[in-house]
């Protein structure tokens, strides 16, 4: 469904992507782990047409992405959660839910979407009326979820679900993914720094470090962790930390 | 008491005027952060619009003759078709450009337009008589209050109350609304950045447009730098008012204007002359306290 090949992307003289290469098939769940500052973010950004490539391509269902533009990618039925949820703060819970289904889907269906969303995230519809930007954190990463599905993508790429979020909520967060995944059919490509809830959540994992794919393969083959921990913390490094914490 | 409340009635009209250039200098901010100091030339643009282009002295009139709803509109087709032609021509290419570089092409555009101006109207100031009848006064138990300034006021209120109308009920001022906070999240959710971008440009062609006949009503003179103290003021409003917000905007203009006209009815007479000063002295000082305006907007803080 979506195939990255060579990518590369640099802010200004700064390297963030040196030819990245990834693939996702339709209905997968695939994870991009790495340490901050990997180029995760960038890697999302490049696919959505929110950064341009320095060189490389980008297909969609075979199409190439790369030149076009971010609302016309979006329109395809790809939608971006970027990273630091990017609620409208001024507009309202219902405003910002509805954003997306004036310029992409069909507007029959934004009434009954809303509802199953809602259906999920009981907390939004007691918020209805209010300016987004009063939300707790988890609630507005809970509205930016909501809000790109509101688009009916196929591809959903969530960047970093769980910063700043307490543990239960990213749980819920992760568990909505997951039925709404199965129940629409849906292809997720996440972003993680951290890789234990990946082993749960996903098929297959890419571990990126400094611009690069240093590792990748099934979930289930990754079980125990140390290959990913080896690649998260770049293979030549000695002291790599060992908390369980960290490396788990 | 009287006094006050004509001094009242005058600064309500200047801050209309002002609050209109300032909405249509917020409201490009807002969406492209673009300030664009071509804006006064626009409003000298729709004045031009209504004489016969030509070199004389003597100006004859051409759309200024139609009856008035036929003026606003030839007048507002015209300036919103220059509005997009400079987003067209020069804005569009730079749109990944900084700050700075927007403004500084929009001073590139100000300068274009003034000496195309020159080009086809000559250097002279030439004197028009627009809508003259506006000059009526009605006297209100001791007020006397002319017409124009009436019009103006209910001009402004007409336009803030649509463009609220449009940004909070319609799918495509929500979506302005959207891209104004954060311009690349709406895209990703599919918003078309060059229709909005389009709109905004429009919109505000729409305000210059109003603004270029009421203050051609006013001063009754036309020449190539009409419009250029509008848009100062308008543009110390939007910073006053706090850059990014259209309520800011909108009540920044107002302030200034009441600062200004106040001042110049009760400031001692040897100070007056030095008006502007105290207007730009109380800015200064309001900036110190409030760095990010009367109406902050996080979007804003976000970017910089």
């Amino acid at each position: 469904m979506l195939e990255v090949e060579d990518l590369a992307v640099s802010y200004g003289g700064t390297t963030a992507l040196a030819g990245v290469a990834i693939s996702v098939k339709e209905r997968e769940a695939v994870c991009v782990v790495g340490p901050n500052g990997a180029g995760k973010s960038t890697l999302l950004a490049a696919i959505a047409g929110g950064v341009p490539p320095k060189r490389g391509r980008i297909r969609f269902d075979g199409k190439e992405l790369v030149g076009m533009r971010a609302e016309n990618i979006a329109r395809l039925g790809i939608s971006l959660v970027p990273e630091g949820r990017h609620v409208f703060g001024t507009l309202t819970v219902e405003e910002n839910l509805f954003i997306g289904t004036y310029a992409t889907s069909d507007r029959r269906y934004a009434q009954s979407d809303a509802e199953q969303l809602l259906g999920y995230f009981p907390r939004l519809k007691e918020r209805w009326r209010q300016p987004a930007g009063r939300l707790s954190g988890g609630e507005q990463q809970m509205l930016v979820i909501a809000r790109a599905l509101m688009t009916r993508p196929r591809l959903v790429m969530v960047d970093e679900p769980s910063l700043g979020l307490a543990p239960k909520i990213v749980d819920t967060i992760y568990a909505t993914l997951l039925a709404l995944r199965a129940e629409r059919g849906l292809t997720l490509l996440v972003n993680e720094q951290s890789s234990d809830r990946m082993l749960k959540f996903s098929e297959r994992i890419y571990v990126l470090r400094n611009g690069r794919i240093l590792l990748h393969g099934n979930t289930a083959d990754l079980q125990d962790g140390e290959a990913i921990t080896r690649a998260y913390f770049g293979f030549d490094e000695h002291h790599a930390p060992a908390t369980s914490e960290a490396a788990a | 008491m009287i006094n006050f409340a004509q001094t009242f009635i005058d600064a309500l009209s200047l801050g209309s005027l002002y609050a209109l250039a300032a909405l249509g200098i917020g409201l490009l901010f807002g969406i492209l952060r673009l300030i664009n100091f071509a804006y006064g030339d626009l409003i000298t643009l729709g004045a031009y619009a209504l004489i016969i282009p030509s070199t004389e002295a003597v100006a004859t009139l051409f759309i200024g003759g139609w009856p008035w709803f036929m003026v606003i509109i030839a007048v507002a087709v015209i300036v919103v078709a220059a509005a997009l032609l400079s987003d067209l021509l020069v804005f569009r290419h730079i749109r990944r450009a900084d700050p700075a570089t927007l403004m500084i092409a929009s001073f590139a555009v100000s300068f274009v337009i003034q000496n195309l101006i020159l080009m086809f109207y000559g250097s002279r100031p030439k004197s028009v008589d627009l809508w003259s009848n506006l000059n009526y006064q009605i006297a209100m138990g001791g007020l006397r209050i002319p017409l124009l300034q009436i019009v103006t006021i209910l001009a402004t209120l007409v336009l803030m109350g649509g463009l609220t109308l449009l940004l909070k009920r319609t799918a495509l001022g929500i979506q302005m609304r959207a891209a104004a906070e954060d311009f690349r999240m709406a895209r990703y959710l599919g918003v078309r950045g060059n229709l909005v971008i389009g709109l905004a440009f429009a919109i505000s062609g729409v305000l210059a447009a109003v603004a270029s006949l009421l203050l051609l009503s006013q001063t009754g003179t036309l020449s190539q730098t009409l419009g250029v103290p509008l848009m100062l003021f308008a543009f110390i409003a939007t910073v006053v008012g706090g850059m990014g917000s259209l309520i800011g905007a909108a009540t920044g203009g107002f302030a200034v204007a009441f600062a200004s006209v106040f001042l110049q009815a009760y400031l001692p007479d040897d100070l007056r002359p030095f008006r502007d000063s105290f207007v730009f002295g109380i800015v200064i000082l309001m900036l110190l306290l409030r760095p990010s305006g009367l109406v902050p907007t996080k979007a804003l803080v976000e970017r910089v």
